[in-house]
Order: structure tokens, then C-alpha cells, then sequence
């Protein structure tokens, strides 16, 4: 009997120092997190930290990743409500925006200066910088060049597409020559946060004012969508890019994955995408890397807004917790974002392990493929437009509601009358 | 009193574990949700944290979609339910009449309950989109060509079946030990008196099959209204949100659109609908039980 009770005993003491053993060492080294709500460059991260770690003696980084079809807003609260904050958290403009109670400005950090211009504006506030830019992305139409040569017979210039008559007449070149126009893949993400903001953007043209009036008029629900010459603009588009697609009968059941596949394979032109998606076109390419972007045009007057322009935006910014990590760890996190951009190491994980365009003018290495190069030219002729999100923040769930609705209209399911409906029934109850 | 002290340290000795731990991860977390319902809480923030009274209420109420998802799930619900039984049932009375094979077949029959609902849907999604449009446009036959996942109505269908091939494997097996335990003796007298396989299979087997049948409904009737795997990996509430399942609907409205009291409130009016529709089940079908 007794034996029996010290035996347990010893287990119960056993059991409950594994349980709190591994919180009672003493650690002299700095332990930070940072959540990765960037999937696909977990495996880079993951290295990057390892090498990070190795260079800094006195700090050690975890990349704690996202899970794939959860929120990173999700993964946040849950953290936070645990009392364990990621140090450094990768989330999307408008989180920032609505987190900064819990963020640090980080304004005295020396990539600030050299954050390429407009990189930081969607995380300003009062003056205060929120944000740390992880990259640039772009978006527009992903061209293949060879199966655009052999439709024009001879070398396309993309800077011929300027209006939507140069689009459909680049889309009938491609049918005639045996090709399909393009391809939409219609996840929700795409048409609602990316094709249908460059309408917002449109409508705005840049000025910070307008954007403001055309949002509170949207929640007001005194605006009137289908009445507005961009709107129909942009749906005109829409409308051509819906009768040239290649998978018209059964609009809705293309999948991402197969964008790059008909793309890379040459089996279409064009595919609206973003240089993200440059891993999985490479895996199919035969045009010798010759990809590039074209933009969507709105109007048939080459010098409208937004004709001439990819969209170009600072994409996921990494913002550092104050509430509830140390100063120490803190400063461990700021010396991470500075790694990244002033170490040679941290430069190489950014652009040649991640494949990521940089939002810093300081960091020279060149991107290596063609749709990172593409944007960066893009860019330094001056023909980009910024995102949305530079302007104004965005409900969380818009691309969402707006995706859902834009793909029915896709698929036939809703004439323009009941899109616009929609979407103006959808800002006015938008949080 | 010694006996008072002792039954309470058994109590705790036995019990105190289990109990603990259901206080603190059910019960503690449910009431605190249900207070967050009154609150206009966004999910992190410390500050702008006040209560709202039945605001949170009102918005469910008037939420369109919310309650188009409802009425959505309703149906799934019903043709799930009724389905998975219906299979799962003349699957165990295929299985115990024994057939060549029958174990492997039990066996096989009840594998898709082993898989994670994740991988099905994803396994599912394959076969809806690729191969059976592969094999509609081998063959020219329009019907099978155009994914089933990509319009409303045979999306909701598209579910219903991986539900039903899902969950039929388990009940089978939940039926097959009903069958098995039936009394041989009831259905050699029947079979004596001359009563036909149809007669035997509605006026012995069936009744005696009651509890078997009360346990399956209720485990299919939570299981399909709690349902969130299944739909994210397979249609992910599309085409355009036509199939978002009440559960993806909550998921969303406190993660994705970050209205994290209304998602609880939500989520709380789910709750009181699961107790009361299976309670409700387990009532009558007591009786029921009863009777025969």
C-alpha cells in the first residue's frame, strides 16, 4: 500500500515537471517569435531564422506559420488571448491598421528612409509607422511572350495595351492563331481584392480626397454603382474577359493550379495573376522565361487612370507586439527586421531564397525571374498604381463578399444590375 | 460524517481530474462565450471592450445571410441524416447476411470514416472537378462534363454525398452490432409462422432495431449540423457561398470579417439549436423505444 502511494506519488511529480520543466529553465538567450502568414515561403523562413540564430548569438527566432484556410487574424486572437503575442507578426495592411493599440510605431528604425515611396503609406497613422514592408507584389495580366510573338508575328510590346480595343484585339491575334485568349481562375481572393480594386482605385484616381467621399458614400449607401461611368468601365473589361475565357462553359470550376499549367504550357496568352505566382509557371514554362505584365485597362482612351499601370503594392507588413513581449525581445525583433534588410544574408533570404521583390531601394540584388523583373520595370518607368489599401482600409471580409458576388456574375448567375446591387448592399452593412 | 469525507475524496480522487478539466475546457470557455455575446469584443483588443446588451442579437437576426445559411444547413441536415441512416442500414443488412467477403467489405465500407475530413473533401474535390469532368469529355456526355462543384444546387449535392459515403461506414457498423445482437429465436419463430423476408425486415427487424437507429440518428444528426471540414475542403462554401454550412458562416463571421461578438452569438444560437433538435430526438425516440 504504501510502496503504491510513493510510487504514484513520484509519478504525479514527474509528470507535472515535464509539464512546467521546459518553462522553469533559465534562458539567457532572447526567444522571439514571428508568425508567417506567407505559406508558401515557410521553408525559406525557417532557414532564414537558422541563419539569423547562427549570426546572432544573443537571439533566437521561430517562425510560427499560418496554417493554410486559416485567418492569420485567427491565429492572432488566439495568441494574443493566451498571453503568448508572436514578437513579430506578418499580417495584411487593414490588421495593422486595426491593431495598433497592440503595435509598436517603429518610426526611428533606419529602413524607414529607405522604404520605397509609398511602401509604408497603407500603415501610417498620425505619423506613426506600424508596419514593417515584407515585400513588393504586382498584378495585372501575365502574358506568355512566345505565344504573343507568334499571334502579332513578330515581337509583342506589352506598352501597346493600353486600351480595352489593343486587349481584345491581342486576345483575337491569340485566337487566330490557334490559342486560347486567357484564363481566369475565379478564386475569390483574386476578383474581389485584386481585379475589382483597381475600380475602386479608378474611380479615385489617386486622390486621397476622393477616395474618402467614394467610401463614405459606399457605407452610406448613397452611391450609386451601376450609374458610375468607371464601374461600367471596369465591367465592360470584365464582360471581354468573360467571353474570351477559355474555361467560359464551366467558368467556376478552375482551380488555381491551373493558371500556370495553361500559361507555362502556352495554351493561352494571358492569365491575370500576380509575380507570386512565378514558382508555379516555372514549373511548366516553354517560353524561355519570357513572361511579363499588361494592365487592366478600364476605358478605350489610352490616357484614362490606370491604363498604362500594373498595380504595385506593398504586400503583408510585419508589425512588432508591444503589449506583451519584453523590451528586450523587442529589440531583439527590430534587429530581425534590420537583418533582413542590411545583412547580406537576411537580403538573400528576401530576394534570391524567397523570391520576393523588396520594398527597400538600399538592397541592389537583382531578381532573378521574369515576373519579379517585370514589376520592377514596371515600376521604374513609373507605370504602376499603388493598392487600394494605400488609401483606405479595406473591411476584412470585403474580397470575400465581393469575390462570392463577381463570381457569380462570372458564371452567369447575376446580370451587371444585381452585381452592383450586391456590392452596395454589401458596404452598407460592411463593419 | 466520516462516510461524508470519504465519498467526497473518492469524488475528488475519481472524478476531480475529469471535472476539472471539463470546467475549465468546457464550461468556463462556454459561459465566458456566452457573456462575450453581450459585448462588443473584436478578439484581441484589451480596450473598447463594452457591453453591448442584445445588440449582437439583433444583428444575427437581421442577418440575411445568416439565416440563408441556416435554412442551407437545415436541408443538409435532413437529406443527410436521412440518407446516411437509409445506406448505413441496408448496408449492415447486406453485411451480417453473409455474403462472400463480408469483413473486407465491413472493413472498406468503413474506411472513409477513417480519413480526416480535410483529406476527403481534397481527395473529393479531385474527383469532382478532374476526373469525373475528365471522364464526361472522354466520353460526350454533357452531364458528367461540367464539375458538379462549380453550380449551387449539385455543389449542396456534391456534399450531401461525401457526407453520406463519409459517415455511412461508421453507422454501418454502429447497425451491424444491432444485428448482431438480435435475438435468433424471434426470427426462427417468425420464420416458421411463415412470415416473408419484406414482413420480417418491417415488423421484427426494424422495431428491434430502434435503439441502434436512435443512437445513429443523433450521432448524424450533430455530426452534419456541426459539419466545417468537409465543406471547407471540398467546396469551401462556394460557387459564390451558395453551400457555406452554418459553421464555415460562424468561422467567417468572427475570423474573416473580424466581428467576433456577432460570430459568438452565432455561434450560441447554433448551440441552443443542436440541443433543442436533438433532445427533442432522444425524447421521442425514447419512447418509441419503449413501445416496441
Amino acid at each position: 500500500m504504501k510502496k503504491g502511494r510513493i510510487l504514484s506519488m513520484v509519478l504525479v511529480i514527474m509528470m507535472l515537471s515535464t509539464l512546467f520543466g521546459a518553462a522553469a529553465v533559465a534562458e539567457s538567450v532572447e526567444q522571439i517569435t514571428f508568425l508567417n502568414s506567407k505559406g508558401e515561403i515557410q521553408a525559406q523562413l525557417e532557414e532564414a531564422a537558422k541563419v539569423f540564430n547562427a549570426e546572432n548569438a544573443g537571439i533566437s527566432v521561430e517562425i510560427i506559420p499560418c496554417p493554410a484556410g486559416k485567418s492569420p487574424f485567427e491565429v492572432m486572437s488566439t495568441m494574443y488571448n493566451s498571453g503568448n503575442a508572436p514578437t513579430l507578426a506578418m499580417v495584411d495592411a487593414g490588421d495593422v491598421v486595426r491593431l495598433t493599440e497592440k503595435f509598436v510605431p517603429l518610426n526611428d528604425e533606419n529602413w524607414v528612409a529607405d522604404a520605397a515611396s509609398g511602401s509604408l503609406d497603407s500603415v501610417t497613422i498620425d505619423g506613426n509607422v506600424y508596419a514593417f514592408p515584407f515585400a513588393v507584389e504586382g498584378f495585372g495580366f501575365i502574358y506568355n511572350k512566345q505565344v504573343l510573338d507568334e499571334a502579332f508575328g513578330g515581337a509583342f510590346d506589352p506598352s501597346t495595351i493600353t486600351t480595352r480595343a489593343a486587349l481584345q484585339d491581342a486576345f483575337d491575334k491569340v485566337v487566330a492563331s490557334g490559342k486560347q485568349a486567357l484564363i481566369i481562375t475565379p478564386m475569390d481572393w483574386s476578383l474581389g481584392a485584386h481585379m475589382f480594386s483597381t475600380m475602386y482605385l479608378a474611380i479615385g484616381q489617386g486622390d486621397q480626397a476622393a477616395y474618402d467621399a467614394l467610401f463614405s458614400s459606399l457605407r452610406a449607401g448613397t452611391m450609386d454603382l451601376a450609374a458610375n461611368p468607371v464601374f461600367q468601365g471596369w465591367l465592360e473589361t470584365f464582360d471581354l474577359l468573360r467571353e474570351y475565357n477559355s474555361a467560359k462553359a464551366d467558368a467556376l470550376s478552375i482551380t488555381y493550379e491551373k493558371g500556370p499549367e495553361l500559361l507555362g504550357k502556352g495554351d493561352v496568352g494571358f492569365w491575370y495573376m500576380g509575380n507570386w505566382a512565378w514558382p508555379q509557371i516555372a514549373e511548366f514554362d516553354t517560353a524561355d522565361e519570357a513572361y511579363g505584365f499588361v494592365p487592366y485597362v478600364l476605358s478605350d482612351n489610352a490616357d484614362d487612370y490606370g491604363n498604362k499601370d500594373v498595380v504595385a503594392f506593398g504586400s503583408k507588413y510585419v508589425a512588432l507586439d508591444g503589449s506583451q513581449n519584453t523590451e528586450a525581445q523587442q529589440a531583439a525583433g527590430k534587429a530581425f527586421l534590420n537583418w533582413l534588410v542590411y545583412e547580406a544574408s537576411g537580403q538573400d533570404t528576401l530576394v534570391n531564397k524567397a523570391n520576393l521583390i523588396p520594398a527597400f531601394t538600399n538592397i541592389e540584388l537583382d531578381i532573378a525571374d521574369p515576373l519579379g523583373r517585370s514589376i520592377v520595370a514596371h515600376i521604374a518607368d513609373g507605370t504602376t498604381i499603388p493598392a487600394i489599401d494605400n488609401f483606405a482600409v479595406m473591411p476584412a471580409d470585403h474580397w470575400s463578399v465581393v469575390g462570392a458576388s463577381l463570381q457569380k456574375y462570372l458564371a452567369g448567375y447575376a446580370d451587371a444590375a444585381t452585381l452592383a446591387q450586391e456590392i452596395q448592399d454589401y458596404w452598407t452593412t460592411a463593419k | 460524517m466520516r462516510k461524508r469525507v470519504s465519498a467526497i475524496r473518492s469524488f475528488i480522487i475519481f472524478c476531480g481530474p475529469t471535472s476539472l478539466f471539463f470546467l475549465t475546457v468546457i464550461l468556463i470557455p462556454f459561459l465566458f462565450g456566452i457573456y462575450l455575446t453581450f459585448t462588443n469584443w473584436n478578439g484581441i483588443s484589451a480596450t473598447g471592450f463594452g457591453f453591448s446588451g442584445l445588440d449582437n442579437y439583433r444583428v444575427v437576426i437581421a442577418d440575411k445571410v445568416f439565416w440563408k445559411s441556416f435554412w442551407l444547413t437545415l436541408r443538409f441536415v435532413f437529406f443527410t441524416v436521412l440518407f446516411t441512416n437509409t445506406v448505413a442500414f441496408f448496408l449492415a443488412y447486406a453485411l451480417t447476411s453473409g455474403v462472400r467477403g463480408q469483413n473486407t467489405l465491413r472493413a472498406g465500407f468503413f474506411t472513409p470514416n477513417l480519413v480526416g475530413g480535410i483529406i476527403l473533401g481534397l481527395i473529393w474535390n479531385f474527383l469532382f472537378g478532374n476526373v469525373f469532368t475528365f471522364i464526361g469529355k472522354s466520353l460526350g456526355l454533357d452531364l458528367l462534363s461540367i464539375s458538379m462543384l462549380s453550380k449551387p444546387e449539385t455543389a449542396f449535392w456534391a456534399l450531401v454525398i461525401v457526407s453520406v459515403w463519409q459517415y455511412s461506414g461508421y453507422m454501418m457498423v454502429i447497425y451491424i452490432a444491432g444485428f448482431t445482437n438480435m435475438p435468433n429465436d424471434v426470427m426462427e419463430a417468425a420464420s416458421i409462422d411463415g412470415a416473408t423476408k419484406g414482413k420480417r425486415l418491417t415488423k421484427i427487424i426494424i422495431p428491434l432495431m430502434v435503439p441502434s437507429f436512435i443512437i445513429c440518428v443523433f450521432l448524424t444528426l450533430q455530426r452534419s449540423f456541426m459539419v466545417y471540414d468537409v465543406n471547407l475542403a471540398l467546396t469551401n462554401g462556394g460557387p459564390f457561398k451558395t453551400t457555406q454550412l452554418i459553421s464555415m458562416h460562424v468561422y467567417e463571421k468572427a475570423f474573416l470579417a473580424q466581428d467576433f461578438a456577432v460570430g459568438q452569438a452565432e455561434a450560441v444560437f447554433l448551440f441552443l439549436i443542436v440541443a433543442l433538435v436533438t433532445i427533442t430526438q432522444l425524447y421521442f425516440s425514447k419512447k418509441l423505444e419503449a413501445e416496441a
